[in-house]
């Protein structure tokens, strides 16, 4: 039951299905009979938040523990915030409706940079200070994973220990110690110099930073017996995997609201810019059968029609025949759907493309990124002109009429002919609908571009790169603009804004905790959302601060210099991205996994195995 | 094919699941309970699901009719345990039976409405003044519509939609039982008479509960 004191608000709220919990499969224990709670917190709307299949794994992970009952928290819309204050309603789990800052484990997870500000209005509103140093007791420890804690930096004064890399064993290891820790009644310090032994684990308070006089990081020096780099944990064997038998069936409308199945780990491609690309390597494939019984359970038990394959990129998926024969038959008999996101144009075969036409297509969306094949080989995007005419024209004849293109801006090397070349490459796509014998009768065409602003990420081989200024993207915006002719491409750019403050946090270092809390306390908090975006009190923050944005964004770092990340071990070594990042300037592409091992060193972290290599040969 | 009427309450958390995903939610609880739904022919086949009244956002039922069609001889009482399974916390199916009346028949509606103030006195006097109210057969609203596509905002009076109106004070608490015109032809909503009487009688409480109980037909008796 829903606490009087909550449903007097939420009739005056907007989506109340947000905060009320108690969808199917949600999990219920009894408070008395666990020795850990669990908040599972994700800094986004419950929208967000409950379509994302990370979030869903962990649940049921923890819940498969008697010992532990883990709960979803969810970032409160502004309006649900602004009368959970007035009330004096701090932030509860949905599951039981108890305040979060009773916990054992508050655990964020941070999928993209401009969620920072939530985290912190979560534990504020959570009713606990946003500083680590000032929450002295053992308990709630509050602990972060997701991609974005391969340069946690930023927020690791709010954060007590981060898990980088993938959560599903090193999340049963923290409980188990903090079970022992807070029987035998020790202290937070304790804990922590005890949890940094574990392999992923990294506690930021036990590292000292100093600073150069131009502000970059001296040095980073371990205390305490942490290790000297923490290398981010791999499950090893996908198959034997923890995956839930059933999802928590949402009651209102999410974002993406279906069965969600990863068929492989990593990325063969090693696209320069993608930090996915290299962050969540080794290539790991987990097998057919194994996918196809999860699909059955996970459907059964939520009774979604749709099914998403995920990945990196679907197509390099090496055994997609056989999984589409398993599973083809009884989707095809309970009228379930197949979705195959990230499918790249070069490896969309025929075949594929046949089985496929039965099941629901969505728009047909490729991203060669940039505009000529100059800059698609120094970015390392393997995708040629042909491939993407070749396969717009087996849509169109297949019946497609929209064509959605992903590009990038401000890339490192590109001129103005590179972003020419985006309206170019539209209009040939254009086209060849229009040259295409078997296009779809009476129908017309519509490409739609977007075009985002490249930002440069950790453990990519641009980590090294500026970022373009705000006027020169802006210039660059204008240029696309000036050079479409035509009304069937429709074009649409991220804001610049945003992808300035993206970089900022995605390279900072310790220094940006200051400002990360004076714009919070200033008002900012959902970041990512265009229509809540403060950029004024996100520079107003810098400037208190005595911070720049350009030294973060706009900044060339040489290859000597010590980047804040760097304890942080993803196995991708830094003579690798020296190397990749050199190749680019030369225009030089390197051929992906399958073909030849680059040798990044992402191998390392399994034992030297990499799928890419071996389930790839036969 | 036959068709059926599952009888549904709503209550608790589910009060704040909408019409539109209630439907959803359906959708996927047949899938679920593997009944052998009847589907729409077509591009895009659907099972055939039809809730006779809609309810708003907020509001509790004890009994909303659901009318599905299946295949197959799957008897009454196994469907209605397959689907009780797989229901989420607030939803419970009271029944699973042949369809009596034709969704047309339904002319009312009896509700319980449960209001708190913040003091005593304003209970009593919002219990007695919208009795008065009532009594004097005029009170007008806007009710916000839409007419292709548009928005629209008509003045209506209230009272023509009010068959049977009891509203007494207890402490904080005002109880209210009403019987309401539903249906297609002439309708009130619940909340549109609340935030009416709120309106007159400048008086708002802190905390609403709205529980609809039955449904009528014309002469009076429950529509089945
Ligand atoms: S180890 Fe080799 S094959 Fe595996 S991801 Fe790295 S570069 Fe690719």
């Amino acid at each position: 039951m829903l606490s009087k004191k909550l449903e007097k608000i939420l009739n005056t709220v907007q989506k109340p299905g947000r905060y009320t919990g108690g969808e199917l499969n949600s999990v219920i224990k009894n408070r008395e009979s666990v020795k850990i709670r669990y908040a599972f917190c994700f800094p986004d709307t419950y929208e967000i938040g409950m379509s994302h299949i990370g979030m869903k794994i962990l649940y049921s992970l923890v819940n498969a523990r008697s010992d532990t009952w883990c709960e979803r928290v969810f970032a409160p819309w502004v309006d649900m915030e602004e009368r959970m204050r007035e009330a004096g309603l701090p932030l509860y789990a949905l599951e039981s409706g108890d305040a979060i800052a009773g916990f054992d484990i508050i655990g964020f997870t941070l999928q993209y940079e401009l969620s920072y500000t939530n985290m912190l209005n979560m534990l504020d509103l959570a009713g606990l200070p946003v500083r680590s140093r000032d929450r002295k007791s053992l308990t709630p420890l509050v602990i972060a994973g997701g991609p974005c804690v391969c340069n946690a930096e930023p927020v690791c004064e709010f954060v007590d220990l981060f898990l980088p890399g993938e959560g599903e064993e090193v999340t049963n290891e923290l409980i188990d110690l903090l079970i022992g820790y807070k029987e035998k009644g020790a202290g937070k310090s304790e804990f922590l110099r005890a949890a940094a032994e574990i392999e992923g684990v990294y506690v930021p308070s036990l590292y000292d930073v100093s600073y150069n006089g131009d502000g970059t990081v001296a040095s980073v020096t371990p205390r305490g017996g942490a290790p000297e780099k923490v290398k981010k944990r791999v499950v090893r064997d996908l198959d034997k995997m923890f995956f839930p038998e059933s999802f928590v069936v949402p009651s209102i409308e999410i974002v993406h609201d279906r069965t969600t199945a990863e068929i492989f780990r990593g990325c063969i491609r090693g696209c320069r810019f993608c930090q996915a690309g290299f962050i969540y390597r080794p290539i790991r494939e987990k097998s057919p059968e194994v996918i196809d019984r999860q699909c059955r359970s996970i459907c059964a038990t939520s009774g979604y029609d749709e099914i998403s394959l995920s990945s990196l990129s679907s197509s390099d998926y090496t055994r997609m025949e056989e999984l589409l024969s398993l599973l083809i038959p009884w989707t095809d008999r309970e009228k379930t759907n197949i979705a195959l996101p990230s499918l790249r144009a070069d490896n969309f075969k025929k075949e594929l493309m046949d089985r496929l036409t039965g099941i629901r297509r969505s728009s047909l969306t490729f991203a060669p990124e940039a505009g000529t094949q100059r800059l698609r080989d120094a970015i390392n995007k393997n995708l040629t002109e042909d491939e993407i005419l070749s396969t717009a024209r087996q849509a169109f004849a297949g019946g497609w009429t929209s064509v959605k293109l992903y590009f990038m801006i401000g890339l490192p090397t590109e001129t103005d002919e590179d972003v020419l070349g985006i309206a170019g490459l539209a209009q040939k796509v254009v086209d060849e609908f229009y040259n295409n014998p078997d296009k779809p009768k009476g129908k017309s065409v519509n490409v739609s571009v977007s075009v985002a602003s490249f930002v440069p990420k950790p453990f990519t081989p641009f980590q090294w790169e500026p970022q373009d200024s705000i006027e020169e993207l802006l210039k660059k915006q204008e240029l696309v603009r000036s050079s479409v002719k035509t009304r069937k491409i429709s074009l649409s750019f991220h804001k610049t804004n945003t992808s300035r403050l993206e970089a900022v946090l995605a390279r900072g270092d310790r220094r940006l905790a200051d400002v990360i809390e004076t714009a919070w306390r200033g008002g900012c908090r959902f970041d990512g959302w265009d229509d809540m975006f403060r950029f004024d009190i996100w520079e107003q923050a810098f400037s208190e601060c005595s911070l720049s944005m350009d030294f973060y964004a706009n900044r060339r770092r040489s290859f000597d210099e010590t980047l804040p990340w760097e304890h942080t071990d993803y196995g991708i070594g830094r003579s690798f991205l020296e190397r990749e990042n050199k190749k680019a300037r030369e225009n030089a592409a390197t051929p992906n996994c399958r073909e030849k091992c680059a040798g990044c060193g992402a191998n390392s972290l399994n034992g030297g195995e990499c799928h890419a290599l071996f389930k790839g040969l036969d | 094919m036959r068709s059926l009427r599952v009888w549904i309450k709503k209550e608790g958390r589910a009060k704040y699941i909408s019409h539109l995903d209630m439907n959803r939610c359906f959708m996927r609880a047949v899938r679920r309970a593997n009944l052998n739904l009847w589907y729409t022919e077509g591009f895009n086949p659907h099972p055939y699901l039809n809730f006779l009244t809609p309810l708003s956002l907020g509001q509790e039922s004890e009994a909303e009719p659901l009318d599905i069609k299946v295949e197959g001889d799957m008897t009454d009482g196994e469907i209605q345990k397959r689907l009780s399974a797989v229901m989420p916390e607030g939803i419970t199916i009271t029944g699973v039976r042949e369809p009596v009346c034709p969704a047309s028949d339904i002319a009312a509606a009896e509700y319980d409405v449960l209001l708190e103030f913040s003091d005593d006195e304003s209970a009593s006097r919002f219990a007695g003044e919208s009795r008065r109210i009532v009594a004097s057969g005029v009170l007008t609203a806007e009710k916000q519509g839409k007419k292709g596509g548009r928005k629209t905002v008509k003045e209506v009076n209230v009272c023509d939609g009010i068959l049977s109106f009891e509203a007494s004070a207890d402490g904080k608490e005002v109880h209210i039982k009403a019987t309401l015109a539903a249906g297609n032809t002439s309708s009130l909503n619940s909340s549109l008479l609340l935030s009416a009487l709120e309106a007159k009688t400048e008086l708002s409480p802190e905390y609403v509960n709205i529980r609809r109980l039955r449904l009528l037909k014309a002469d009076g008796t429950d529509f089945r």
